[in-house]
């Protein structure tokens, strides 16, 4: 089943143009990536989804209900851009004065319970204005899973972080999904996206312009070591099948994903390699190559000296 | 009632106390000032003895006499004037009748801006904190929320009557006793009366100003701005009434005929009962309670409506 469902999706101010003409959709129970530039239009799409601003064009379903639908929103936690809270309350306070615009939750310790998952127990009854930015993004979280929602739409919610509480974060994310809750989420931190994510959204401009598994963005390939006297044989016999370069003195890159094939060229010519390992370039290249200048621009201002 | 509930926990805040107790200081300045200046028309005029002859230059006889007996007259009834005003400001601050002090002054300008402070930020600092979108994440019935903070502004305006009510009810003997001003041997029957009537009345122009905040800030959508705009609308309606001809049809004359101030100087008094009508040309007749009451409910209805209408088509970025 659907959670989220944009058909047509559009945004503009005027003549600029937030969003324009966004298709997606998210199955159940995923874990879906949403990414992009600053200003590409994500944090537009999620305000659109949770009703805090109108579409000018299109519609859009989140759990298979038809918006803008305000009763629905009871099943749906969000969590948009850095989450602010009224700095004299306490965090526990917080969240219980924002629980009394839902409906009553079914278990009474529903807010301990949130604040417990995101690790804010023992801070939960300082005031909001002692936090720091990390704690704020963990109780914007508890915010956003309190109700125990069906869909969590979360908008850069590793932003000040430290490494062990993104970890935290990774871990709950994941305990969400397994529990059958969707997780619509975008970020900048592509390393986390690839290890989260079930599927992934690029966005620019206000468009989607890839779309699938981090697996099906990301391209592979085989890096061969062996003793240098093989190495001219070794090129030989994978460049009649694969585009090969060489790397070092003792490597060769070949532009493939297969890993066996590349070992059984080398074994069916006599070629004996050290090593074959298998790389995968990373979302973030992906990322850059989809959204920014051209590659070989990328390319060229990698190398180019500083 | 769980968002109104919710918005009473966010009014639970430094700048609430603040105000509430700048409000009730306010009150209680003015109350001490009042007294002394009721005791001064008393002590001005009491022991002043009949000028002589020689002082109007007037030869001793039947003219000088004639002289000395109207100057004798006027100070007589000066005196009592003055023993008059003391005694009505010694019922206005009788503990009862202090709700009415607390009502009047809150039903006008120093309660205008009150609520306007707190309308900047409890609603305007919705924005400004960027805490809205917390809230309509929880629930998107606008509606609601907006209604919500219409009550709960309301409520905190009707806490600032009982703030100073309470106040006063306190200084009120206490500043009494000490400039030693008069019995005003006003039965306890016409205080409550007194008392309830200005109170009653005080409600609905509270919700009004309370609709002028919520209008300022769903369009401003900041503390300073929804601050400003409310203080701004309010002195535009004092200006507005001091208009020739168009005074009648404004909203400051309405809330003037609702309450009952008594128009232009008339309303100064040793202890003003409100900082509104003396703003307000009295040229012509005040309108009555009947029009008043329509006009403030009108402005209230107005503004409440308007500012949903705002609201429920804006789109929440911050």
């Amino acid at each position: 089943m659907e959670t989220v469902r944009c058909e047509g999706l559009g945004k503009t101010y005027g003549r600029a143009v937030a969003v324009g003409d966004l298709n997606l959709s998210v199955e159940a129970g995923q874990v879906y990536g949403f990414l992009g530039p600053n200003g590409s239009g994500k944090t537009t799409t999620m305000r659109m989804l949770l009703g805090l601003i109108r579409p000018t064009s299109g519609r859009a379903w989140l759990n298979g209900r038809a918006l803008p639908d305000p009763a629905g929103l009871a099943h749906v936690g969000a969590m948009i851009e850095e989450p602010a809270f009224h700095p004299w309350m306490t965090g526990r306070r917080s969240l219980e004065v924002l629980a009394l615009y839902g409906p009553p939750f079914r278990r009474a310790d529903a807010v301990a319970e949130a604040l417990g998952k995101v690790g804010l127990t023992s801070a939960a009854d300082r005031k909001v204005k002692t936090y720091s930015q990390g704690m704020r993004q963990r109780l914007g979280l508890a915010l956003a899973l309190m109700r125990a929602p069906s869909v969590v739409l979360l908008d850069e919610p590793m932003n000040g972080m430290d490494p062990a509480a993104i970890r935290e974060f990774r871990a709950t994310v994941r305990c969400v999904a397994d529990s059958g809750t969707t997780v619509f989420l975008s970020s900048h931190q592509l390393t986390e996206v690839e290890q989260i994510c079930d599927r992934v959204a690029v966005m620019t401009s206000g468009r989607v312009i890839a779309e699938g598994r981090p697996d099906d963005l990301t391209t592979a390939v085989v890096r061969v070591v062996l003793a240098p006297a093989d190495r001219a044989a070794a090129r030989t016999l994978l460049s009649s099948s694969f585009p090969v370069r060489a790397e070092d003195s003792d490597a060769l890159v070949v532009g493939s994903g297969d890993g066996h094939a590349v070992n059984e060229l080398l074994g069916r010519g006599g070629v004996w390699a050290h090593q074959i390992r298998v790389e995968r370039s990373g979302l973030e290249r992906a990322f850059l190559a989809l959204t920014g200048p051209t590659g070989e621009e990328v390319e060229d201002d990698a190398a180019s000296p500083r | 009632m769980r968002h109104l509930r919710a918005e009473l926990a966010t009014l639970n805040r430094p700048l609430t106390w603040a105000v509430m107790t700048a409000a009730a200081l306010f009150c209680v300045l003015l109350a001490i000032g009042g007294a002394d200046n009721a005791r001064r028309a008393v002590d001005d005029t009491g022991g002043g003895r009949s000028p002589s002859c020689a002082v109007m230059r007037l030869p001793a006889g039947p003219a000088c006499a004639q002289a000395l007996a109207i100057q004798k007259r006027r100070i007589e009834e000066e005196h009592a004037a003055g023993t008059r005003a003391a005694a009505r400001t010694a019922a206005q601050l009788d503990p009862i009748a202090a709700g009415a002090e607390a009502a009047g002054l809150m039903a006008s300008l120093p309660g205008a801006l009150a609520v306007s402070l707190l309308a900047g930020g409890h609603i305007g600092g919705e924005w400004s904190g960027r805490t809205l979108k917390n809230v309509l994440t929880q629930n998107g019935r606008r509606l609601r929320v907006v209604a919500a903070k219409l009550v709960s502004l309301w409520i905190a305006g009707v806490g600032l009557v009982c703030a100073c009510w309470t106040c006063l009810a306190v200084a009120g003997p206490v500043i009494r006793a000490a400039d030693h001003l008069p019995d005003p041997h006003q039965p306890t029957h016409h205080a409550v009366t007194w008392a309830g009537t200005q109170f009653g009345r005080s409600l609905v122009v509270l919700a009004a100003f309370a609709a002028i905040g919520l209008l300022a800030g769903v369009v401003t959508r900041g503390t300073i701005g929804t601050m400003a705009a409310s203080a701004a609308i309010v002195l535009a309606m004092l200006i507005a009434a001091t208009l020739p001809a168009l005074g009648r049809w404004t909203p400051a004359t309405w809330v003037q005929g609702w309450m009952g101030f008594a128009g232009g100087q008339e309303s100064i008094g040793s202890l003003p009962d409100n900082f509104w009508s003396r703003f307000i040309d009295t040229g012509g007749t005040a309108p009555g309670h009947a029009m008043g009451l329509a006009g403030v409910t009108g402005l209230l209805v107005t503004c409440a409506v308007a500012a949903f209408v705002v609201f429920r088509r804006l789109d929440v970025t911050g």
